[in-house]
């Protein structure tokens, strides 16, 4: 049989759905984190039915009529797939308002049991609910349950293993003929639904105290998504993110890690002994051990941070932010919704572009899809961790710096778009239901952490791996198949595929073909920077287990790379801000939904990435040794190209325009 | 003919009087509760919208807190933060 779970946003559906399944989707304190139906199998040991039971969480809604995207997704489930059973979860601390979607499920004819959600916050709140005569009244069965906590769980599995094949009663009945283009008869019945509620509320719950009263968490907020001290709070908690991460606690975490990871590249060596050809034991031992253990050892560090923003998240934190950022937002044409994508694509750009389903308007949806991608993802750490080890002594501020350097790039180029697409976009509205703010659950968040490390893992064991075996190969052979003579690198094919680009980069300060190789197979996925970068230079390790830093001997590598300061920041924010790997480029073209957009996003990312590469590494050169940088006219030529193109979009006349716009939608 | 601009005046007049008298969420006192009077949008779907929250006419409204440009409100026992474009549509 199969169960939908349906409720209102951010009343808990994802965090009951992992808790009977097992499973471990991505979970938020704030509303609207699920985009798409998920499935999976209820866990043995809730089910005692005997009969094999399958739940799909639906995206939260307020009502069965559809008004956002995910609420559509939620009602053509529960209308046309015939769910044996639903499951509504109800935030029991807001009943009044979470009982109009339960009346309307209870409509529908398919048996409804009701998980009285978060039922410990009730009891918290002195809130006493008669669950009793709720279930009389609604005529289903209710069951108290407090998913966070896995209370009531099997007794909810039961309860919905005996309603199935029954039918279901309707305690409230709206005319169900009725023509739903009647907007005045809609109305009419939806009012008296609830008033219904209204009454059922007041003879079934009694309330101590007055929900609207002003409590610490208002005061607490007042603070903390303050007009002007809102900004500055949440770069001090960004700071403190990667201090902890990076500085604290990750560099000690990942030196014992390091140490495993040594021990056992020294065992394959030995294992493969002196009778194995040196070609074959060097791809093995410094392209693949090498370059996928380079990448893995940031793991502890991307551990520790996703830990911290997992607890941010849980805590309630990030929906406050989102009330901070939405009024920039809104001034360079995005939808205050926007910021979703953005805090979502802190983790992994994928699911950040396609949250942004949930923007009704399709200028802003197809802008954010374009933009959510420049906050710097979990793959794009290793990266920043690197380079701020190597060229800056582990300072904490490069991480933050890269953050924030995202949202102002995400900003310009939401004003940009603003601009060139002139459209004046449909009045768009930011409402939000705000969590209220509880202590975080370190066994939430350190499951959340791990599902990330599988992830992670997996994809060093796989497309990693290969890359940097590739990699290898590539750099070890020249295009007659020839192994590369030494101090003759510049022949390899590696180098001889790369080269052309590495010339188009030396405005940016960096015109070595190895550099180049990286930047490029950090295309196919970020990590692979790092990666290449350990293969090329065989540096088999950047972490040292010797020393308490994050990286060692920054200066060797810092040397064997021949960067500045300068010019690595440069490189850094190169590799930040292009277009993200292949993945996020099919997931921004399936969400915008139009070519002209997808190209013009991945030509605005490239030229983006160049611009602000640019900026830093001759301006900054020019700061530190008084004079430009390689290369500073034509990487002018390509830049002024660039921002003239744009600036020629912004301007041109209002005509061409609307036709524009007109093809792109 | 005479009629029908009599009529686009006295409904211009009406509309102009209409904007000057109401209230709307903007101008509620911090924790005061307030009886919603209306909705004013043009857009029939932020309408919908807001009423399945709750918050339509006859309903009770209170401002919790004013942060950076929006809105804390209680509506029906829950909170949410609206900006203030929507706080506007909300007459009290």
């Amino acid at each position: 049989m199969r169960i939908a779970l349906a409720g209102n946003p951010n009343s808990g559906k994802t965090t009951l759905f992992n808790a009977i399944t097992g499973r471990i989707e991505h979970v938020g304190n704030w509303p609207g984190v699920t985009v798409a139906k998920k499935e999976g199998d209820v866990k043995k040991e809730l089910n005692r039915s005997g009969m094999d039971i399958r739940a799909v969480d639906l995206p939260g809604a307020y009502s069965i009529s559809p008004f956002t995207s995910e609420e559509s997704i939620t009602s053509s489930f529960v209308r046309n797939e015939h769910p044996d059973v639903i499951i509504n979860t109800v935030d029991a601390t807001s009943l009044r308002r979470s009982l109009f979607f339960t009346t309307q499920l209870l409509e529908l004819g398919i048996p409804v049991v009701v998980a009285l959600n978060k039922i410990d916050l009730v009891k918290k709140k002195g809130i006493v609910i008669k669950t009793e005569k709720l279930a009389e009244k609604l005529k289903c069965r209710v069951v108290e349950t407090s998913s966070a906590h896995k209370k009531g769980l099997s007794e909810l599995i039961a309860a919905a293993a005996e309603v199935c094949g029954k039918g279901q009663e309707a305690p409230f009945r709206g005319a169900v003929d009725l023509d739903s283009t009647d907007e005045a008869a809609v109305e009419a019945v939806d009012r008296e639904r609830f008033a219904f509620v209204d009454r059922l509320v007041s003879e079934v719950e009694i309330r101590k105290t007055d929900s609207a009263a002003q409590t610490m968490q208002d005061a607490a907020d007042r603070i903390i998504a303050h007009k002007y001290l809102g900004i500055p709070i949440f770069a001090v908690v960004m700071f403190l993110v990667f201090q902890i991460s990076q500085v604290w606690l990750g560099p000690w975490l990942a030196d014992y890690f390091v140490g495993i990871i040594d021990s056992f590249q020294g065992r394959v060596e030995g294992l493969l002994g002196d009778g194995v050809s040196p070609l074959l034991s060097a791809l093995l031992l410094d392209g693949i051990i090498g370059g996928v253990s380079a990448v893995v050892g940031f793991l502890p560090l991307i551990m520790v941070m996703f830990f911290l923003l997992a607890l941010l998240e849980d805590c309630g934190y990030m929906a406050r932010v989102a009330v901070v950022m939405d009024r920039y937002l809104k001034k360079v044409g995005l939808s205050g919704r926007s910021i979703i994508p953005m805090i979502l694509g802190t983790g992994c750009a994928i699911p950040g572009v396609m949250a942004t389903r949930t923007i009704r308007d399709l200028r802003q949806r197809r802008t954010t899809a374009m933009l959510t991608p420049f906050m710097p993802c979990g793959a794009k750490l290793p990266v920043i961790a690197l380079f701020a080890g190597v060229f800056f002594e582990d300072a904490g501020w490069v991480g933050p710096l890269m953050y924030f350097a995202g949202i102002a790039i995400i900003i310009i180029g939401a004003l940009i778009v603003k601009n060139i697409a002139k459209e004046g976009p449909a009045k768009t509205f930011f409402i939000m239901e705000l969590p209220e703010y509880r202590f975080p659950g370190i066994k939430r968040a350190a499951i959340s952490m791990l599902s990330r490390a599988k992830h992670f893992i997996i994809k060093a064991g796989t497309i990693i791996l290969v890359c940097n075996a590739v990699v290898h190969i590539m750099q070890t052979f020249t295009w007659s198949l020839q192994v590369v003579e030494e101090g003759m690198e510049n022949t390899s094919i590696l180098a001889s595929i790369a080269s052309p680009f590495a010339f188009l980069l030396i405005p940016l300060g960096f015109g070595a073909w190895q550099l180049a190789a990286a930047a490029l197979t950090g295309f196919i996925a970020k990590e692979n920077v790092v990666g290449t970068l350990a293969v090329v230079y065989s540096i088999s390790n950047f972490i040292d287990t010797e020393e308490f830093v994050l990286v060692s001997g920054a200066g060797d590598v810092a040397s064997a790379l021949g960067l500045t300061s300068v010019s690595a920041l440069a490189y850094l924010m190169f590799n930040l801000f292009t277009p993200p790997c292949f993945a996020a480029i099919g997931a921004m073209n399936a969400e915008m939904g139009s070519r002209k957009w997808f190209w013009a996003a991945i030509g605005f990312q490239f030229g983006m990435g160049y611009t602000v590469a640019y900026l830093v590494n001759q301006i900054g050169t020019l700061i530190t040794t008084g004079s430009f940088g390689d290369g500073v006219i034509p990487g002018l030529l390509a830049v002024a190209c660039y921002v003239g193109i744009l600036v020629y979009l912004m301007y041109r006349k209002e005509q061409g325009a609307a036709a524009g716009v007109k093809e792109a939608a | 003919m005479e009629l029908a601009l009599a009529n686009i005046f006295f409904n211009r007049k009406a509309k102009n009087s209409k904007a000057v008298k109401q209230h709307n969420l903007t101008h509620a006192e911090v924790n005061r509760p307030y009886v919603i009077r209306g909705i004013d949008t043009d857009d029939r779907s932020v309408k919908d919208f807001l009423f399945t929250l709750g918050c339509y006419e006859g309903e009770k409204v209170t401002v919790i807190s004013v942060l950076a440009d929006n809105y804390i409100i209680h509506v029906k026992d829950a909170r949410y933060s609206i900006d203030r474009d929507l706080a506007k549509a909300i007459l009290i």
